[in-house]
Protein backbone atom coordinates (compact mmCIF):
# COMPACT_ATOMS: atom_id res chain seq x y z
CA UNK A 1 0.00 0.00 0.00
CA UNK A 2 3.09 2.39 1.17
CA UNK A 3 4.76 1.37 -1.81
CA UNK A 4 1.97 1.79 -4.43
CA UNK A 5 1.46 5.78 -2.84
CA UNK A 6 5.21 6.30 -3.15
CA UNK A 7 4.70 4.95 -6.84
CA UNK A 8 1.48 7.47 -7.57
CA UNK A 9 3.75 10.54 -6.20
CA UNK A 10 6.79 9.72 -7.94
CA UNK A 11 5.47 9.63 -11.52
CA UNK A 12 5.97 13.05 -12.35
CA UNK A 13 9.00 13.83 -11.27
CA UNK A 14 11.05 11.57 -13.65
CA UNK A 15 12.99 9.51 -11.12
CA UNK A 16 11.85 6.75 -13.34
CA UNK A 17 13.13 8.43 -16.24
CA UNK A 18 16.49 9.57 -14.88
CA UNK A 19 17.27 6.18 -12.93
CA UNK A 20 16.87 5.12 -16.17
CA UNK A 21 18.84 7.12 -18.66
CA UNK A 22 21.49 7.55 -16.06
CA UNK A 23 21.91 4.01 -15.73
CA UNK A 24 21.71 3.94 -19.37
CA UNK A 25 24.76 6.58 -19.35
CA UNK A 26 26.79 4.61 -17.06
CA UNK A 27 26.78 1.24 -18.81
CA UNK A 28 27.85 3.39 -22.23
CA UNK A 29 31.28 4.46 -20.42
CA UNK A 30 32.81 1.03 -19.71
CA UNK A 31 31.79 0.18 -23.52
CA UNK A 32 33.20 2.99 -24.50
CA UNK A 33 36.31 2.15 -22.42
CA UNK A 34 36.79 -0.84 -23.88
CA UNK A 35 36.25 -0.56 -27.02
CA UNK A 36 38.96 2.73 -27.26
CA UNK A 37 41.45 1.20 -25.23
CA UNK A 38 40.73 -2.71 -26.29
CA UNK A 39 44.52 -3.42 -27.25
CA UNK A 40 45.72 -2.31 -23.52
CA UNK A 41 42.96 -4.28 -21.74
CA UNK A 42 43.91 -7.46 -23.83
CA UNK A 43 47.49 -7.32 -23.08
CA UNK A 44 46.38 -7.32 -19.22
CA UNK A 45 47.07 -10.28 -17.04
CA UNK A 46 44.04 -11.67 -14.78
CA UNK A 47 40.82 -12.87 -16.29
CA UNK A 48 38.46 -10.73 -18.34
CA UNK A 49 36.02 -9.92 -15.49
CA UNK A 50 38.29 -8.80 -13.41
CA UNK A 51 40.18 -6.94 -15.80
CA UNK A 52 36.89 -4.98 -16.53
CA UNK A 53 35.84 -4.44 -13.12
CA UNK A 54 39.40 -3.19 -12.07
CA UNK A 55 39.36 -0.51 -15.19
CA UNK A 56 35.51 0.75 -14.85
CA UNK A 57 33.88 0.02 -10.84
CA UNK A 58 35.74 2.75 -9.30
CA UNK A 59 33.80 4.82 -11.99
CA UNK A 60 30.52 3.10 -11.90
CA UNK A 61 30.78 3.52 -7.83
CA UNK A 62 30.78 7.15 -8.27
CA UNK A 63 28.31 7.00 -10.70
CA UNK A 64 25.89 5.16 -8.19
CA UNK A 65 26.36 7.53 -5.66
CA UNK A 66 25.67 10.32 -7.32
CA UNK A 67 22.10 9.07 -9.03
CA UNK A 68 21.50 7.55 -5.33
CA UNK A 69 22.23 10.64 -3.97
CA UNK A 70 20.54 12.72 -6.22
CA UNK A 71 17.09 10.38 -6.11
CA UNK A 72 17.18 10.47 -2.26
CA UNK A 73 17.03 14.59 -2.07
CA UNK A 74 13.88 14.04 -4.57
CA UNK A 75 11.96 11.71 -3.02
CA UNK A 76 11.79 14.13 0.26
CA UNK A 77 12.04 17.17 -1.60
CA UNK A 78 8.60 16.46 -2.86
CA UNK A 79 7.11 15.85 0.23
CA UNK A 80 8.75 19.24 1.54
CA UNK A 81 8.67 21.26 -1.54
CA UNK A 82 4.49 22.32 -1.08
CA UNK A 83 4.36 21.58 2.84
CA UNK A 84 3.36 17.69 2.05
CA UNK A 85 4.72 16.06 4.69
CA UNK A 86 2.17 18.12 7.19
CA UNK A 87 -0.38 16.22 5.61
CA UNK A 88 1.26 12.83 5.49
CA UNK A 89 2.07 13.28 9.29
CA UNK A 90 -1.67 14.05 10.38
CA UNK A 91 -2.66 10.70 9.00
CA UNK A 92 -2.95 7.89 11.44
CA UNK A 93 0.27 6.45 10.11
CA UNK A 94 3.23 6.08 10.99
CA UNK A 95 5.62 8.37 9.88
CA UNK A 96 8.50 5.80 9.38
CA UNK A 97 6.75 4.06 7.21
CA UNK A 98 6.82 6.63 4.68
CA UNK A 99 10.90 6.04 4.95
CA UNK A 100 10.13 2.55 4.36
CA UNK A 101 8.31 2.96 1.65
CA UNK A 102 10.47 4.78 0.31
CA UNK A 103 13.91 3.28 0.92
CA UNK A 104 11.69 0.43 -0.97
CA UNK A 105 11.35 2.46 -4.04
CA UNK A 106 14.74 3.71 -4.53
CA UNK A 107 16.49 0.47 -4.04
CA UNK A 108 14.53 -1.43 -7.20
CA UNK A 109 15.80 1.64 -8.95
CA UNK A 110 19.11 1.48 -8.15
CA UNK A 111 19.38 -2.41 -8.86
CA UNK A 112 18.17 -2.00 -12.34
CA UNK A 113 20.91 0.55 -12.97
CA UNK A 114 23.45 -1.74 -11.62
CA UNK A 115 21.85 -4.59 -13.39
CA UNK A 116 22.40 -2.47 -16.64
CA UNK A 117 26.32 -1.55 -15.37
CA UNK A 118 26.76 -5.32 -15.60
CA UNK A 119 24.73 -6.36 -18.65
CA UNK A 120 27.27 -3.52 -20.29
CA UNK A 121 30.28 -5.02 -19.00
CA UNK A 122 29.42 -8.71 -19.23
CA UNK A 123 28.76 -7.23 -23.25
CA UNK A 124 32.39 -6.07 -23.10
CA UNK A 125 33.81 -9.37 -22.04
CA UNK A 126 32.40 -11.50 -24.54
CA UNK A 127 32.76 -8.40 -27.43
CA UNK A 128 36.43 -7.44 -26.11
CA UNK A 129 38.17 -9.51 -23.98
CA UNK A 130 36.68 -13.36 -25.03
CA UNK A 131 35.33 -14.39 -22.14
CA UNK A 132 33.72 -17.49 -21.12
CA UNK A 133 31.01 -19.02 -18.69
CA UNK A 134 33.07 -17.71 -15.46
CA UNK A 135 32.74 -14.36 -16.81
CA UNK A 136 29.38 -14.44 -16.42
CA UNK A 137 29.43 -15.98 -12.77
CA UNK A 138 32.10 -13.64 -11.68
CA UNK A 139 30.21 -10.06 -12.51
CA UNK A 140 26.95 -12.02 -11.48
CA UNK A 141 28.60 -12.12 -7.75
CA UNK A 142 30.84 -8.55 -8.56
CA UNK A 143 26.64 -7.69 -8.81
CA UNK A 144 25.13 -9.10 -5.55
CA UNK A 145 28.50 -7.83 -3.75
CA UNK A 146 28.62 -4.25 -4.41
CA UNK A 147 24.51 -4.06 -4.43
CA UNK A 148 24.61 -5.37 -0.90
CA UNK A 149 27.46 -2.79 0.14
CA UNK A 150 25.58 -0.04 -1.50
CA UNK A 151 22.71 -0.61 0.17
CA UNK A 152 24.01 1.61 3.76
CA UNK A 153 24.85 4.78 1.43
CA UNK A 154 21.16 4.33 -0.04
CA UNK A 155 19.76 4.27 3.62
CA UNK A 156 21.61 7.20 4.85
CA UNK A 157 21.16 9.54 1.97
CA UNK A 158 17.69 8.78 2.28
CA UNK A 159 17.64 9.61 6.10
CA UNK A 160 19.98 13.24 5.46
CA UNK A 161 17.15 14.19 2.59
CA UNK A 162 14.50 13.40 5.37
CA UNK A 163 16.03 15.36 7.86
CA UNK A 164 17.03 18.49 6.23
CA UNK A 165 14.00 20.89 5.07
CA UNK A 166 15.91 22.65 2.12
CA UNK A 167 16.93 20.35 -0.80
CA UNK A 168 20.66 22.33 -1.04
CA UNK A 169 21.24 20.93 2.23
CA UNK A 170 20.99 17.60 1.60
CA UNK A 171 22.49 17.49 -1.77
CA UNK A 172 25.27 19.21 -0.17
CA UNK A 173 25.85 16.93 2.98
CA UNK A 174 25.28 14.28 0.75
CA UNK A 175 28.28 15.41 -1.74
CA UNK A 176 30.50 15.97 1.46
CA UNK A 177 29.95 12.21 2.34
CA UNK A 178 30.52 11.02 -1.28
CA UNK A 179 33.81 13.57 -1.45
CA UNK A 180 35.02 12.24 2.25
CA UNK A 181 34.95 8.60 0.97
CA UNK A 182 37.34 9.19 -1.74
CA UNK A 183 39.59 11.18 0.44
CA UNK A 184 39.45 8.30 2.98
CA UNK A 185 42.76 5.76 3.15
CA UNK A 186 41.35 2.57 1.11
CA UNK A 187 44.37 0.49 3.23
CA UNK A 188 42.59 0.58 6.52
CA UNK A 189 39.46 -1.53 6.76
CA UNK A 190 37.63 1.01 9.88
CA UNK A 191 38.07 3.85 7.57
CA UNK A 192 36.69 2.16 4.09
CA UNK A 193 33.40 1.03 6.56
CA UNK A 194 32.10 4.47 5.89
CA UNK A 195 28.96 4.08 4.37
CA UNK A 196 29.98 6.41 1.46
CA UNK A 197 33.01 4.33 1.03
CA UNK A 198 32.06 0.78 0.75
CA UNK A 199 30.74 0.88 -3.00
CA UNK A 200 34.19 1.59 -3.83
CA UNK A 201 35.38 -1.86 -3.00
CA UNK A 202 35.55 -4.19 -5.93
CA UNK A 203 34.98 -7.71 -5.88
CA UNK A 204 38.32 -8.88 -7.28
CA UNK A 205 39.94 -6.44 -4.76
CA UNK A 206 39.07 -8.05 -1.77
CA UNK A 207 40.19 -11.10 -0.12
CA UNK A 208 37.50 -13.64 0.64
CA UNK A 209 37.63 -13.56 4.29
CA UNK A 210 37.01 -9.72 3.99
CA UNK A 211 34.11 -10.28 1.95
CA UNK A 212 31.82 -11.63 4.36
CA UNK A 213 32.99 -8.80 6.96
CA UNK A 214 32.20 -6.45 4.46
CA UNK A 215 28.50 -7.94 4.04
CA UNK A 216 27.79 -8.16 7.36
CA UNK A 217 29.01 -4.46 8.25
CA UNK A 218 27.15 -3.29 5.68
CA UNK A 219 23.18 -5.06 6.56
CA UNK A 220 24.28 -4.35 10.20
CA UNK A 221 24.92 -0.11 9.01
CA UNK A 222 21.45 -0.63 6.77
CA UNK A 223 20.11 -1.40 9.76
CA UNK A 224 21.75 1.16 12.00
CA UNK A 225 20.53 3.94 9.73
CA UNK A 226 17.11 2.86 9.70
CA UNK A 227 16.78 2.63 13.40
CA UNK A 228 18.17 6.26 13.83
CA UNK A 229 15.47 7.28 11.32
CA UNK A 230 12.84 5.78 13.61
CA UNK A 231 14.37 7.25 16.45
CA UNK A 232 15.00 10.26 15.00
CA UNK A 233 11.59 11.12 13.59
CA UNK A 234 10.06 9.77 17.13
CA UNK A 235 12.24 12.86 18.43
CA UNK A 236 11.01 15.10 15.83
CA UNK A 237 7.90 14.73 16.65
CA UNK A 238 7.89 14.95 20.47
CA UNK A 239 9.51 18.43 20.25
CA UNK A 240 7.69 19.92 17.49
CA UNK B 1 15.81 48.43 -10.85
CA UNK B 2 19.19 48.04 -12.13
CA UNK B 3 21.21 44.85 -12.22
CA UNK B 4 23.27 45.97 -8.88
CA UNK B 5 20.24 46.50 -6.74
CA UNK B 6 19.06 42.92 -7.92
CA UNK B 7 22.13 41.58 -7.13
CA UNK B 8 21.58 42.75 -3.77
CA UNK B 9 18.40 41.38 -3.46
CA UNK B 10 19.47 38.02 -4.62
CA UNK B 11 21.95 38.01 -2.13
CA UNK B 12 19.49 38.78 1.08
CA UNK B 13 17.64 35.72 -0.05
CA UNK B 14 20.22 33.07 0.36
CA UNK B 15 21.24 34.70 3.72
CA UNK B 16 19.79 31.93 5.87
CA UNK B 17 20.45 29.35 3.25
CA UNK B 18 23.61 27.64 5.02
CA UNK B 19 25.34 27.45 2.12
CA UNK B 20 28.71 28.93 3.64
CA UNK B 21 28.76 26.07 6.44
CA UNK B 22 29.23 23.72 3.33
CA UNK B 23 31.60 25.45 1.69
CA UNK B 24 33.75 25.75 5.16
CA UNK B 25 32.86 21.92 6.17
CA UNK B 26 33.96 20.78 2.41
CA UNK B 27 37.55 22.64 2.47
CA UNK B 28 37.74 21.72 6.29
CA UNK B 29 37.13 18.24 4.96
CA UNK B 30 39.45 18.29 1.97
CA UNK B 31 42.76 19.87 4.10
CA UNK B 32 42.47 17.29 7.23
CA UNK B 33 43.83 14.29 5.02
CA UNK B 34 46.17 16.53 3.64
CA UNK B 35 47.21 17.56 7.10
CA UNK B 36 47.70 14.40 8.26
CA UNK B 37 49.66 12.80 5.51
CA UNK B 38 51.78 15.42 4.81
CA UNK B 39 54.59 13.28 5.71
CA UNK B 40 53.73 11.66 2.31
CA UNK B 41 54.77 14.51 0.22
CA UNK B 42 58.66 14.27 1.38
CA UNK B 43 58.67 10.80 -0.84
CA UNK B 44 58.13 12.49 -4.03
CA UNK B 45 61.57 12.49 -5.80
CA UNK B 46 60.51 10.10 -8.64
CA UNK B 47 58.55 12.81 -10.12
CA UNK B 48 61.05 15.71 -8.82
CA UNK B 49 58.76 18.05 -6.67
CA UNK B 50 59.53 20.19 -3.85
CA UNK B 51 57.13 18.96 -0.66
CA UNK B 52 55.62 22.06 0.01
CA UNK B 53 54.33 22.34 -3.92
CA UNK B 54 53.69 18.89 -3.77
CA UNK B 55 51.59 19.56 -0.62
CA UNK B 56 49.53 22.69 -2.39
CA UNK B 57 49.41 20.88 -5.67
CA UNK B 58 47.52 17.87 -4.02
CA UNK B 59 44.70 19.46 -2.18
CA UNK B 60 43.87 21.83 -5.16
CA UNK B 61 43.90 18.68 -7.40
CA UNK B 62 41.26 17.04 -4.38
CA UNK B 63 39.44 20.25 -4.68
CA UNK B 64 39.67 20.92 -8.69
CA UNK B 65 38.79 17.43 -9.51
CA UNK B 66 35.16 16.56 -7.90
CA UNK B 67 33.89 19.31 -4.76
CA UNK B 68 34.22 22.64 -6.42
CA UNK B 69 32.11 21.09 -9.38
CA UNK B 70 29.88 19.32 -7.37
CA UNK B 71 29.14 22.02 -4.76
CA UNK B 72 28.50 24.65 -7.98
CA UNK B 73 25.90 22.30 -9.17
CA UNK B 74 24.65 22.24 -5.38
CA UNK B 75 24.70 26.29 -5.55
CA UNK B 76 22.56 25.92 -8.37
CA UNK B 77 19.97 23.87 -6.64
CA UNK B 78 20.00 26.79 -4.09
CA UNK B 79 19.63 29.68 -6.45
CA UNK B 80 16.47 27.86 -8.35
CA UNK B 81 14.65 26.11 -5.85
CA UNK B 82 14.78 29.71 -2.61
CA UNK B 83 12.41 30.89 -5.57
CA UNK B 84 10.70 27.87 -6.34
CA UNK B 85 9.84 27.02 -2.63
CA UNK B 86 7.01 29.76 -2.31
CA UNK B 87 6.55 30.50 -5.68
CA UNK B 88 9.10 33.52 -5.45
CA UNK B 89 9.20 33.30 -8.63
CA UNK B 90 5.84 34.37 -9.85
CA UNK B 91 6.20 37.64 -7.70
CA UNK B 92 9.83 38.15 -9.12
CA UNK B 93 8.33 38.29 -12.67
CA UNK B 94 5.63 40.48 -11.97
CA UNK B 95 7.87 42.93 -10.99
CA UNK B 96 9.08 45.52 -13.53
CA UNK B 97 12.41 44.51 -14.22
CA UNK B 98 13.72 42.51 -16.68
CA UNK B 99 13.81 38.29 -16.92
CA UNK B 100 17.39 38.77 -18.31
CA UNK B 101 18.88 40.79 -15.63
CA UNK B 102 17.14 38.88 -12.97
CA UNK B 103 18.74 35.80 -14.94
CA UNK B 104 22.22 37.54 -14.62
CA UNK B 105 22.07 38.78 -11.18
CA UNK B 106 21.61 35.17 -9.73
CA UNK B 107 24.85 34.23 -12.22
CA UNK B 108 26.79 37.08 -10.40
CA UNK B 109 25.80 35.23 -7.09
CA UNK B 110 26.99 32.04 -7.86
CA UNK B 111 30.14 33.67 -9.39
CA UNK B 112 30.98 35.19 -6.07
CA UNK B 113 29.94 31.99 -4.09
CA UNK B 114 32.43 30.45 -6.13
CA UNK B 115 34.77 33.18 -5.66
CA UNK B 116 34.11 32.65 -1.82
CA UNK B 117 35.21 29.09 -2.44
CA UNK B 118 38.36 29.48 -3.78
CA UNK B 119 38.58 31.92 -1.22
CA UNK B 120 37.92 29.69 1.67
CA UNK B 121 40.43 26.96 -0.26
CA UNK B 122 43.10 29.49 0.16
CA UNK B 123 42.40 30.51 3.38
CA UNK B 124 42.59 26.50 4.80
CA UNK B 125 45.50 25.96 2.62
CA UNK B 126 47.68 28.85 4.63
CA UNK B 127 45.83 27.28 7.82
CA UNK B 128 46.92 23.72 7.06
CA UNK B 129 50.30 24.47 5.26
CA UNK B 130 50.90 26.08 8.94
CA UNK B 131 49.97 23.07 10.97
CA UNK B 132 51.76 20.46 8.71
CA UNK B 133 54.70 22.43 9.38
CA UNK B 134 54.61 22.72 12.39
CA UNK B 135 53.89 19.06 12.96
CA UNK B 136 56.83 18.59 10.23
CA UNK B 137 59.15 21.05 11.54
CA UNK B 138 59.17 21.78 7.41
CA UNK B 139 58.49 25.13 5.78
CA UNK B 140 55.15 24.37 3.71
CA UNK B 141 53.78 27.71 3.47
CA UNK B 142 54.41 28.92 -0.37
CA UNK B 143 54.71 32.18 -1.15
CA UNK B 144 51.24 34.34 -2.23
CA UNK B 145 53.15 35.58 -5.08
CA UNK B 146 53.06 32.10 -6.45
CA UNK B 147 49.44 31.08 -5.10
CA UNK B 148 47.60 33.85 -6.03
CA UNK B 149 47.83 34.42 -9.54
CA UNK B 150 46.76 30.37 -9.48
CA UNK B 151 43.57 30.88 -7.58
CA UNK B 152 43.04 34.09 -9.73
CA UNK B 153 43.21 31.55 -12.96
CA UNK B 154 41.72 28.87 -10.99
CA UNK B 155 38.74 31.18 -10.81
CA UNK B 156 38.36 31.97 -14.49
CA UNK B 157 38.31 28.74 -15.87
CA UNK B 158 35.88 27.64 -13.73
CA UNK B 159 33.30 30.34 -15.14
CA UNK B 160 32.98 28.63 -18.33
CA UNK B 161 32.24 25.32 -16.08
CA UNK B 162 29.33 28.05 -13.44
CA UNK B 163 27.72 28.85 -16.98
CA UNK B 164 27.09 25.38 -18.35
CA UNK B 165 25.74 24.27 -14.81
CA UNK B 166 23.50 27.68 -14.82
CA UNK B 167 22.09 26.74 -18.55
CA UNK B 168 20.92 23.63 -17.03
CA UNK B 169 19.50 24.69 -13.59
CA UNK B 170 18.01 26.99 -15.69
CA UNK B 171 16.45 25.03 -18.56
CA UNK B 172 15.66 21.64 -17.01
CA UNK B 173 12.43 22.18 -15.26
CA UNK B 174 12.35 18.90 -13.32
CA UNK B 175 14.66 18.93 -10.75
CA UNK B 176 16.21 15.56 -10.99
CA UNK B 177 17.50 15.82 -14.27
CA UNK B 178 19.17 19.19 -13.77
CA UNK B 179 20.75 18.02 -11.01
CA UNK B 180 21.61 14.48 -12.22
CA UNK B 181 22.81 15.58 -15.65
CA UNK B 182 25.00 18.41 -13.31
CA UNK B 183 26.47 15.79 -11.17
CA UNK B 184 27.24 13.01 -13.98
CA UNK B 185 28.78 15.56 -16.14
CA UNK B 186 31.60 16.02 -13.33
CA UNK B 187 32.72 12.24 -13.92
CA UNK B 188 33.93 11.41 -16.94
CA UNK B 189 35.78 15.51 -16.91
CA UNK B 190 39.17 13.29 -16.07
CA UNK B 191 38.63 10.59 -19.19
CA UNK B 192 37.77 13.61 -21.64
CA UNK B 193 40.73 15.64 -19.85
CA UNK B 194 43.40 12.82 -21.71
CA UNK B 195 42.21 13.36 -25.07
CA UNK B 196 43.52 16.09 -27.52
CA UNK B 197 39.60 18.01 -27.41
CA UNK B 198 39.52 18.54 -23.21
CA UNK B 199 38.93 22.35 -24.51
CA UNK B 200 35.81 21.78 -25.27
CA UNK B 201 34.44 20.12 -21.88
CA UNK B 202 34.10 23.11 -19.29
CA UNK B 203 33.63 20.34 -16.54
CA UNK B 204 37.33 19.51 -16.82
CA UNK B 205 38.92 22.80 -16.76
CA UNK B 206 39.82 23.56 -13.60
CA UNK B 207 41.28 20.34 -12.92
CA UNK B 208 43.33 20.49 -16.29
CA UNK B 209 44.56 23.95 -14.98
CA UNK B 210 45.85 21.82 -11.61
CA UNK B 211 47.31 19.02 -13.72
CA UNK B 212 49.25 21.40 -16.01
CA UNK B 213 50.57 23.38 -13.30
CA UNK B 214 51.65 20.14 -11.70
CA UNK B 215 53.15 19.27 -14.64
CA UNK B 216 55.46 22.87 -14.16
CA UNK B 217 56.17 22.50 -10.73
CA UNK B 218 57.09 18.57 -10.87
CA UNK B 219 60.16 17.65 -13.50
CA UNK B 220 59.23 14.88 -14.31
CA UNK B 221 55.33 14.48 -14.42
CA UNK B 222 55.15 15.33 -18.55
CA UNK B 223 54.30 18.85 -19.45
CA UNK B 224 50.71 20.19 -20.23
CA UNK B 225 50.12 23.33 -21.86
CA UNK B 226 47.08 24.98 -21.43
CA UNK B 227 47.36 26.16 -25.27
CA UNK B 228 45.57 29.56 -25.20
CA UNK B 229 44.99 29.57 -28.93
CA UNK B 230 41.89 26.87 -29.12
CA UNK B 231 41.12 27.17 -25.88
CA UNK B 232 40.58 30.58 -24.99
CA UNK B 233 38.19 31.00 -28.35
CA UNK B 234 36.11 27.80 -27.22
CA UNK B 235 35.86 28.74 -23.56
CA UNK B 236 34.73 32.21 -24.22
CA UNK B 237 32.05 31.04 -26.61
CA UNK B 238 30.63 28.10 -24.31
CA UNK B 239 30.05 30.57 -21.70
CA UNK B 240 28.33 33.55 -23.88
CA UNK B 241 26.13 30.96 -25.34
CA UNK B 242 25.48 29.51 -22.24
CA UNK B 243 24.76 32.88 -20.53
CA UNK B 244 22.42 34.14 -23.48
CA UNK B 245 20.43 30.98 -24.10
CA UNK B 246 19.77 30.82 -19.61
CA UNK B 247 18.79 34.44 -20.05
CA UNK B 248 16.67 34.23 -22.92
CA UNK B 249 15.08 30.63 -21.50
CA UNK B 250 14.70 32.44 -17.43
CA UNK B 251 10.98 32.42 -16.40
CA UNK B 252 9.90 31.11 -19.31
CA UNK B 253 7.90 28.28 -18.04
CA UNK B 254 6.54 30.06 -15.42
CA UNK B 255 5.05 33.12 -17.49
CA UNK B 256 3.37 29.98 -19.97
Amino acid sequence: MKIALECKKIRRTGLVPAFLAGGAAAAALPIINTAVRTDTFAAMAGTPASILLDANSQMLAMLNLLLLTAGACILYHIEYADHALLKMQSLPARESGLFFGKLCLLIPLFLIVAVLETTALYYCGMRYLDGDAALFAELLKSLGFSFLLTLPAAALSLMIASVCRNMWNSLGICILCIFMATMLPTDNFIASLFPYALPFRVLPGVSADHVLRYCTAALCETGAVCMAEIIYLKIRRLSV
Amino acid sequence: MNIFRMTKAEFKKIKRSRILLILIASAVILWLPNVLNAGLNFTMDDIGISPEHSFFIQGFMGMAWFIFPAVMVASTVLLIQTERANKGILKMLSLPASAPLLCLAKFFVLAVISAVFVLLMAAAYYISAGIAGAAQDYNFILMPDYVFPILVKLYLVSLPMLSVFWLIAVCIQTPVFSIGIGLASIVPSVLINNTKAWFLYPMGYPFYLVTAEYGKAAENFGERQMDLVPWLPAAISITLICLLISCLYFGRAERR
